[in-house]
Order: C-alpha cells, then sequence, then structure tokens
C-alpha cells in the first residue's frame, strides 16, 4: 500500500480577512459623505437639507421613544412574510416547471410578464382588493419576489447533472432521496441568488406599497414625516434603512454564503 | 519466472453455457455455492435512432462471468462497451436475451446494493467532502449515520486517501478525485465490482499506479470485476480474461485467457505477446 502519494493537495486560499486598511477606506469614505453632506447644510434651510447634528436628534428621538424599532419590526415582518409565502410557493414551482419539460414549455411565457409588471401595478390592485392592511405590503412583497426566485430555481433545475442522477440510480436511490440528495444542492446557489435579490427588491417595493396602502411601518411614517415636513426624520428612516440593508448584507447574508458554498472554488465565489 | 503460454483462443460459444474458471482458479465457500457470477445470455440491444431505423448496438452477446475473477471488455469506440456495462448494472434493459446475477434472473434480482458501478467520469458530487462523497454510496439504505462514516472513513483508508477526508473535490488532483470514486464504489462491499474505463482519464503513471492498487484490493476483497476498456495494455496487465467485441453490431470476436502471473509488467516479452495480439484483434 503506498503510503506516500504521488498525489498533490491544491491548498485552499482562506476565505477573505478582514482587512484593515479597507475598513479603514470604509471609514473615510463616510467620513467624506458626511463632511459633503455638512458643508451643504449649513447653507439650506433646515427643512430642506437638515444637517447631520439634526438628524442625528431626530434619530435618537424616534430610537428611544421605541418609534423606530416598533415600524422596522413591522416592515420587516411584512417583507419577511412576503418572502417567505413566495420561497414557499416560488421554490417548489420553479423544480416543477424546471424538471417537468412539458409544463415548464407550457408556462414559460408568464414569468417575464410577471416580472415586467410594475409593483405600482400590484400595489393598486393590493389596495383594491385588500385595502389599508397588513396584507397589501405583504401581496405587493409576495408578486415581487416570487417570480424572481421561480426564474433562478427553474435555472437551477435544468443545471442538475444527468450523471448524478444516473450514479444514484445505480446505488437504487429512491426518489426523494435523489431530490434531497441531488436536486437541491444543486438548486441551492441559484435559489440563493435569486432570494437575494427578491429581497432587496422586496424592501423596496414594501416601502411604496406602506406609503400608499397602510398606517404603519416605515414607509407610512416616512410619507407622514414628509407630509409634516420634518425633513429630518425622513433623513432620520432613511438612514436607518441604509444601515440595516448593511447589516443584513455583511452580517448575515455574505458569511452565510461563505459558508453553505464553501465548496466552490476560490474564483467562483469571487 | 513465469512459463511463457500461448496466449488461448477460445471461440465464444464454447463458453456460453459451461465456463470455465478463469486463469485463477474460484476459491472458498462462496465461489463454490455459485461459480458463475454473471451470466448473459443472448443479448441484443437496439436504439431508435433519429432518422426512424433502429441501430443495433449488441448481437447476441453471451458471456459467463465466474465470481472472484477479473474480465475486461475490449473494443474500439462506440462499439457497445458502455451499452453492455449498463444492461449488466440494470440500469439499460436489453432488448432481447437475459442476464443472470448469482443465478438470479435479472429481474427477479433485488440485491443490487452488492453490485457497484464505476464510472468513467469520477462523478464526485462537488458540493460533498471526500468522506461525505465516499457514504453517498450507502445512503440509498437506511444504515445509521455513524455506520455510514466508520465505513467510509475505511474506505479511503484502503484506498490510501487518509487524511483527506474533510476536502472538497476541486481541491483534490485527478488521481486522488479517481481514488475518491474507487472508494464509493468499494464502500458498500460489493461482491461485483463494474467499471466503465474508470482510469481512462488519468496519466499514463497514475493509471498503473491505480492498476496496482485494484489488484491490491481485490486480492483483499475477492469482489468479481468486470471492467470496460479500450486499452489494450490495461486489459492484458489487469485481467484473467478479455472479451473482445467487434463494432457495428457489438458482438463477441474472441475470449483471450491470460495466463500470466501477476504483477505483470508491460514491457516483458510474454507480455507484449498479448498486447500485440489482441491489439490485432480490434
Ligand atoms: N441512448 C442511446 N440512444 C441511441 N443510441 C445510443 C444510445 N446509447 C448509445 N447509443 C449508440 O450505441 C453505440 C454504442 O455506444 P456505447 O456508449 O455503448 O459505446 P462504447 O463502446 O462505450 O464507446 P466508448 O468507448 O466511446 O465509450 C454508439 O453508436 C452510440 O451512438
Ligand atoms: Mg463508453
Amino acid at each position: 500500500m503506498p503510503t506516500v502519494l504521488e498525489d498533490k493537495i491544491h491548498v485552499r486560499t482562506p476565505p477573505r480577512q478582514w482587512r484593515f486598511d479597507l475598513v479603514l477606506q470604509r471609514f473615510a469614505l463616510v467620513g467624506i459623505i458626511v463632511a459633503v453632506w455638512w458643508l451643504l447644510s449649513l447653507s439650506m434651510p433646515h427643512f430642506i437639507l437638515p444637517g447631520p447634528p439634526r438628524v442625528f436628534v431626530a434619530l435618537s428621538e424616534l430610537s428611544a421613544s421605541g418609534d423606530l424599532w416598533l415600524n422596522l419590526g413591522i416592515t420587516l415582518g411584512r417583507v419577511g412574510t412576503g418572502f417567505v409565502l413566495a420561497t414557499a410557493i416560488g421554490l417548489p414551482l420553479g423544480i416543477v416547471l424546471g424538471s417537468q419539460r412539458k409544463l415548464g414549455e407550457f408556462f414559460e411565457p408568464i414569468i417575464p410578464v410577471m416580472n415586467t409588471v410594475s409593483s405600482a401595478i400590484w400595489a393598486t390592485f393590493a389596495i383594491i382588493w385588500f385595502g389599508v392592511s397588513n396584507g397589501t405590503t405583504v401581496f405587493v412583497v409576495f408578486m415581487t419576489a416570487m417570480p424572481l426566485i421561480i426564474t433562478n430555481v427553474w435555472q437551477g433545475t435544468r443545471s442538475v447533472n444527468a450523471d448524478f442522477i444516473e450514479l444514484a440510480h445505480t446505488l437504487r436511490m429512491p426518489d426523494w432521496k435523489v431530490m434531497v440528495k441531488i436536486y437541491l444542492p444543486t438548486i441551492l446557489p441559484y435559489f440563493f441568488s435569486g432570494a437575494r435579490l427578491a429581497f432587496g427588491f422586496g424592501w423596496r417595493v414594501s416601502l411604496v406599497a406602506e406609503t400608499l396602502g397602510s398606517s404603519s411601518g416605515v414607509g407610512y411614517r416616512l410619507r407622514q414625516a414628509a407630509d409634516l415636513i420634518q425633513t429630518d426624520h425622513v433623513f432620520a428612516w432613511t438612514i436607518t434603512l441604509v444601515v440595516m440593508m448593511a447589516v443584513l448584507e455583511m452580517g448575515v447574508l455574505r458569511p452565510l454564503e461563505n459558508y453553505l458554498f464553501r465548496w466552490k472554488k476560490e474564483a467562483e465565489n469571487a | 519466472m513465469t512459463d511463457i503460454h500461448t496466449p488461448d483462443v477460445h471461440t465464444p460459444d464454447v463458453h456460453t453455457l459451461h465456463p470455465e474458471p478463469g486463469s485463477r482458479p474460484a476459491a472458498g465457500a462462496d465461489a463454490a455455492a455459485s461459480p458463475v457470477a454473471i451470466t448473459v445470455t443472448g443479448i441484443s440491444k437496439w436504439f431508435d435512432s433519429n432518422d426512424g431505423q433502429q441501430l443495433e448496438v449488441l448481437k447476441d452477446i453471451n458471456l459467463a462471468v465466474p465470481a472472484r475473477s477479473i474480465y475486461a471488455i475490449l473494443g474500439a469506440s462506440g462499439c457497445g462497451k458502455s451499452t453492455l456495462l449498463n444492461i449488466i448494472s440494470g440500469i439499460l434493459k436489453p432488448s432481447r436475451g437475459q442476464v443472470c446475477i448469482n443465478g438470479v434472473l435479472a429481474k427477479d434480482f433485488t440485491d443490487w446494493r452488492t453490485i457497484s458501478y464505476m464510472f468513467q467520469e469520477d462523478r464526485l458530487l462537488p458540493w460533498r467532502t471526500a468522506l461525505r462523497n465516499v457514504e453517498f454510496s450507502l445512503e440509498a439504505g437506511s444504515m445509521p449515520r455513524h455506520e455510514r462514516s466508520a465505513r467510509a472513513r475505511d474506505a479511503l483508508q484502503l484506498v490510501g486517501l487518509n487524511g483527506f477526508e474533510d476536502a472538497f473535490p476541486y481541491q483534490l488532483s485527478g488521481g486522488m478525485r479517481s481514488r475518491v470514486a474507487l472508494a464509493r464504489s468499494l464502500v458498500q462491499q460489493p461482491s461485483i465490482l463494474l467499471m466503465d474505463e474508470p482510469f481512462s482519464r488519468l496519466d499514463a503513471q497514475t493509471r498503473s499506479l491505480m492498476h496496482q492498487e485494484l489488484l491490491r484490493i481485490q486480492q483483499l476483497k475477492h469482489m468479481t470485476i468486470v471492467f470496460v476498456t479500450h486499452d489494450v495494455e490495461e486489459s492484458v496487465v489487469l485481467a484473467d480474461r478479455v472479451v473482445v467485441l467487434a463494432p457495428r453490431p457489438g458482438r463477441i470476436r474472441e475470449i483471450v485467457d491470460i495466463n500470466l502471473e501477476r504483477p505483470r509488467d508491460s514491457t516483458r516479452p510474454e507480455v507484449t505477446r498479448y498486447i500485440q495480439r489482441l491489439r490485432a484483434l480490434i
């Protein structure tokens, strides 16, 4: 038995590290933006462009009263619900359409049509059907996210390697195990990029829906602040949203993706 | 040294019903109870081709593979070698004829998990580590996870890959990937191992290393091996008996016993004699 392998292992490059200079660059960028903003605000009335101190005060007020967290929670809940529904329906539908050629061919034209319908149209329908309620926002998020998820999962299902299926066949593996062990892992990266897109779109769209058909949530509060010409509050809400998206992206999605898809070559991952 | 035989050439029909054991006598109780591992009787196969005609790929193949022997199926590209192996493994139905495994008709045979199939490509699942890839073979049944993992570890050790359990396929070289695929075929402790040009993608050096590995493991585990190749040298180095297929439609041209002791050095004259003889046949 050969103890020395003639083969060599390809050394794996470690996942991207926290680079100090990069962090520094990011802080510098934020610093410049705030500085420009501050300078501009000095020469304008505060209801047009409030300066950073004013917005900071508004932000701490909103946060202290609990207003910020409550509405953020409400909006997040609606986006989450719409997103989970879109996944629950889009994932199996995408798999079925992708693996059943005939069905796929028949329904193929629907997806691009659904993708091109503007969210404002969904919002209009939602108000007609659901009025001013949670349902409106959830529906709009759902209708925006679902086609994105279906499209991606569909593509993923088509890329399933027939050789792997044949391998499972020679092992006499039952169909449901083939689904779980071969289809699902193949689809996962496609699903993930679809879901990510869907979640991002869902957020933006939810704000529109809330300004039109809701009496709570970040979107509603944004419109309210604008109506009352509380420009500092508008800024405060906007900053909250930007920070939250950044945290979700860097704190949750990126690490999750790095972990789930660590089997991919570094070049593919980058 | 080995006594030099002239290659024995048999006509196919001699072997149809009463196969003699190959150059290595079948030994042990198992072999005595069931001396023939695979019987192929009158197999023909047609495919529907695009122009509506039927393409005859295999014609009247008869074969009997004794338990614990190593058979090579040798033939030019496209002569139906993979098709024959797929029919034996049960993933393809023959148009005519039948296959018996351990004396049981294929349609009544249930113990398919004692048969392993090693493909031309390594077919490693890229999202699984080496260990989990080997485990895959055991996941069709209901074996508990810790047992699967223990057996997979043993199989990796058997092919000389201990220490690489947690490597993903992209981190392994071609030779190592092929070892993982071999481990995956061996982990279910098959009594029959079917291989479709398993080492054809490897460089010459690695391939001959894998040949030695395979023979070492066969000595250890005594499984029956049927492998497909278009590499004459490979067939002579490994097999007890070489089945030469003629193309269009694929049929048995000749069956050649390789009566040489192992290890067989392909530069030795008695080995090259076989190689030349077989080369003339395909
Ligand atoms: N599913 C199929 N449908 C139609 N024709 C097929 C099918 N599978 C194989 N064939 C044909 O049968 C013939 C033999 O194919 P096979 O794959 O068995 O050859 P092979 O001997 O394994 O060749 P190679 O050495 O190149 O792998 C080829 O001409 C091929 O085109
Ligand atoms: Mg082939």
